[in-house]
């Protein structure tokens, strides 16, 4: 740890040190929400910290109890905020496997497309607070720039600007306009102009990659052992992707695609400009995959004969059963668990959300950097509150 | 590619572990019971052994059932491309109340993402995880009292001050000298539900007269 | 304002100084940097570039509850969360004005039913100004409580000690 050796005090020194404790939120400008870290420093190096989270604890899993299938969807989007179609979609897949509801192939294809430009606009946001986090303003304007465009996009089909509430067990809830597909392929060509400025300003940036290269190592087998999932993971060289391993969409087996790994190219394998560039390469292999979805597209219903009459009469699952369905979100991967006894909502819903098990592996990567370095590690490992504390 | 639950599960029959019971709900989402004695052992077989090479716990989830506590461990393997569910069951006494906390064996020390997992049900269900580092409260504020995923939970009204009620007086318009209820009264019928807090008859009275009703209130 | 609070009935002068106070209050809202919830990436994309919110004056966000006049609270508050907000909304200093975003500060929007430790709108631990319904509200809704705000500070009173309560608003038409 080369920042250690610089700093460490003179052994025949007579200045006094103490430990200092320090607190970390839960307000704090660095925007990933409210998260409480105590730390313990030693000057400006860190020896102990310990998360405090559960500030924005909703009880989603009670309310997922007491409402039915359907109406809890809304509440999936508000856990991970930034990719609810993402979200969605992954409720929706466990209720289906629940149930046993075939999904019709428009609606497949339809899910798939707004979950990948979900998860650039997730990304955008990734990459503009992540600037902030570092001191770079520029970037957070240019991010939400495209995340406009993609946000009205979505807003055409779904009528929201954020959360969704689109992607619903059986399909999706309406079709998109004509237009659609000629503007989403309109901003995939718009967007990959921008991308190559991205780099410019912040990737390649010198002080970007000395403040990130070399921090916040994450080693492939902590990086398992935790449970980490996603960016976080394929960032210490795990070539692991749901998305191409267990496809959990049907489209998805049939588009092509890579799944980009940290190299270890600025630094250490696993440090945080290595989670940094999959996240940005993975903005393109969305586009890919985007441009190939949209030409294939086939026509069709997009809802399920059987969930049309929900609202009338919410549908039940089988008694006993239990459904465990992952799937693979822009942050890691979230599953849902239903335990279902029969009735109109499950007696049992867990969200096993990927921030959750990101986070838990602060605490190790914290102690011996220092606050600074501690700050680019939070927003390495790319958090959003609202699925850490459901 | 990987093996199946079957496969797996004959495997962990095989391995002579005491305490691996049968293979529930195999078309559905096929579910390996346990006995909580048999949990870590089997956990360390899943991670350890070549074939099966669990690297990651995914979830810890325990479920209140009517006549017993589930905790429902799931995990996978990257290098095999397999993944597992298994299913541990404390049966609840006849007498089990709010003080009643279910003993199952942690497996923290197998897998360290069992940490937060763990301390999560604890903090939301109330299931004790013998042998855990650090069992503490993890969501809810650590005074909270009681487990609020349980089905037998009731609703606090208020949390160290904090009102919860929906219709509960705001902090700053309680005056500690006068006897103020903390849950306002309840709305006369007719007065439409989005009133804003400055509208007067929402608020009681500070100062301890009793307001004028008008027509029509009260 | 110290010294001459409520000494004299409203005149001439005090109504230039008023309109002079108000303007300036108004012009220069520095909002303090604080999101719990979804409604924050809405109030980031509210200072962002497309509703820029710099036109307003209100586009320096300070970090820290001193150097701010208002606090925007988007995102659900929790009992364990409604403790610090009440900490941070003390740490402010007067005139401090308060803009409840969203549905779950206004009263508990989707959490209000079965949460069990949300709490059912962020007017019950602290005195609120402007509530923006929605879920979350459009840029447009943040920007237009925003100008509401600022309608609102144009009437207030220097001379008169603003009560830190809701019924201020009531009393300016009033009296």
């Amino acid at each position: 740890m080369e920042a250690l050796e610089m700093y460490t005090t003179d052994e025949r020194s007579d200045v006094y040190t103490e430990e200092l404790k320090l607190n970390l939120g839960p307000q704090h400008p660095s925007t990933h929400g409210v998260l409480r870290v105590e730390l313990k420093m030693d000057g400006e190096i860190i020896t102990d910290s310990r998360c405090d989270i559960g500030y924005l604890h909703r009880c989603a899993e009670k309310i997922g109890e007491n409402v039915t299938y359907l109406q809890f969807t809304p509440y999936t989007d508000r856990m991970d905020y930034l990719a609810s179609m993402n979200n969605n979609l992954a409720w929706s897949l466990t209720v289906e496997k629940l149930m046993g509801l075939e999904v019709p192939e428009r609606a497949q294809w339809l899910r798939m497309i707004c979950s990948e430009l979900n998860r650039i606009a997730s990304h955008l946001i990734a990459f503009g607070t992540y600037g902030i986090d570092i001191g770079a303003n520029t970037p957070f304007f240019y991010a939400f720039r495209e995340r406009e465009s993609i946000m009205q996009l979505l807003e055409r089909p779904s009528g929201a600007r954020m959360l969704y509430n689109y992607i619903q067990p059986g399909g999706v809830r309406r079709d998109v306009d004509d237009n659609w597909i000629g503007d989403v392929l309109a901003f995939c060509d718009e967007f990959e102009k921008r991308w190559a400025e991205y780099n410019t300003l912040l990737s390649n940036n010198y002080i970007f990659i000395k403040r990130t290269a070399n921090i916040g190592i994450l080693t492939q087998s902590m990086a398992l052992d935790y449970g980490c999932t996603g960016p976080v993971l394929r960032g210490s060289g795990v070539r692991w992707d749901l998305r191409r391993d267990v496809p959990y969409l049907e489209p998805y087996d049939e588009v092509d695609f890579d799944v980009p790994v940290g190299e270890g190219t600025h630094g250490a394998l696993g440090d945080c400009w290595d989670r940094y560039w999959v996240r940005m390469r993975e903005m393109m292999e969305s586009i890919r995959i985007i441009r190939q979805g949209c030409a294939k597209l086939p026509g069709g219903e997009v809802m399920t004969k059987k969930q049309t009459s929900m609202y009338k009469s919410p549908m039940k699952a089988a008694e006993g059963a239990h459904a465990y369905m992952r799937c693979e979100n822009p942050r890691g991967e979230l599953a849902f668990y239903a335990v279902s006894e029969g009735g109109t909502s499950p007696i049992r819903l867990r969200a096993r959300a990927p921030s959750f098990c990101n986070l838990a592996v602060l605490d190790q990567l914290l102690p011996g950097t220092m606050l600074g370095d501690g700050v680019a590690i939070i927003g390495s490992l790319d958090i959003v509150l609202g699925e850490v504390d459901r | 590619m990987g093996m199946n639950e079957r496969e797996i599960h004959a495997l962990l029959t095989a391995s002579g572990i005491d305490g691996v019971g049968g293979l529930e709900q195999p078309d559905l989402d096929p579910t390996v019971v346990l006995q909580p004695s048999a949990l870590v052992e089997v956990m360390t077989l899943l991670r350890d052994d070549e074939r099966l090479a669990m690297e990651m716990l995914h979830c810890v989830t325990a479920v209140d059932r009517e006549d017993r506590v589930d905790v429902v461990y799931h995990v996978c393997s990257f290098a095999r491309h397999h993944a597992l569910t298994l299913r541990t069951s404390v049966a609840k006494p006849d007498d089990a109340d709010e003080s009643w906390h279910p003993e199952v064996p942690s497996v923290a020390s197998v897998y360290a993402a069992a940490d937060w997992h763990e301390r999560e049900q604890w903090d939301l269900l109330g299931v004790h995880f013998t042998g855990h580092p650090d069992l503490r409260r993890l969501l809810l504020p650590p005074e909270w009292i009681g487990h609020p995923l349980r089905k037998d939970y009731v609703y606090p009204s208020e949390h160290g001050g904090i009102p919860l009620e929906l219709d509960a007086v705001p902090i700053y318009e309680r005056d500690e000298r006068e006897d103020t209820p903390p849950v306002a009264e309840p709305r006369p019928a007719g007065t439409p539900l989005n009133q804003p807090p400055s509208a007067p008859s929402a608020r009681p009275h500070a100062g301890g007269k009793a307001p004028a009703k008008k027509e029509g209130e009260g | 304002m110290g010294l001459l609070n409520n000494t004299m009935p409203a005149n001439a002068v005090t109504n230039a100084v008023d309109g002079a106070v108000n303007w300036g209050r108004k012009s220069s809202l520095w909002p303090m940097t604080f999101g719990i919830a979804c409604c924050a990436i809405e109030m980031m994309a509210v200072f962002a570039a497309t509703y820029d919110l710099d036109r307003f004056g209100a586009g320096v966000p300070r970090a820290t509850p001193r150097q701010s006049d208002l606090i925007i609270v988007p995102g659900t508050v929790n009992a364990k969360m409604a403790v610090r907000v009440k900490r941070l909304y003390d740490q402010m200093a007067e005139p401090r004005y308060v803009i409840a975003m969203g549905a779950c500060v206004c009263g508990g929007g989707p959490y209000a039913k079965w949460g069990y430790n949300t709490v059912k709108g962020v007017h019950k631990i602290i005195p609120v100004d402007i509530f923006i319904p929605g879920c979350p509200p459009r840029p447009e809704a943040l920007l237009d409580g925003i100008l509401k705000l600022r309608e609102n500070i144009s009437r207030d009173d220097v001379f008169r000690r603003r009560r830190d309560t809701a019924q201020t608003l009531d009393s300016a038409y009033s009296t």
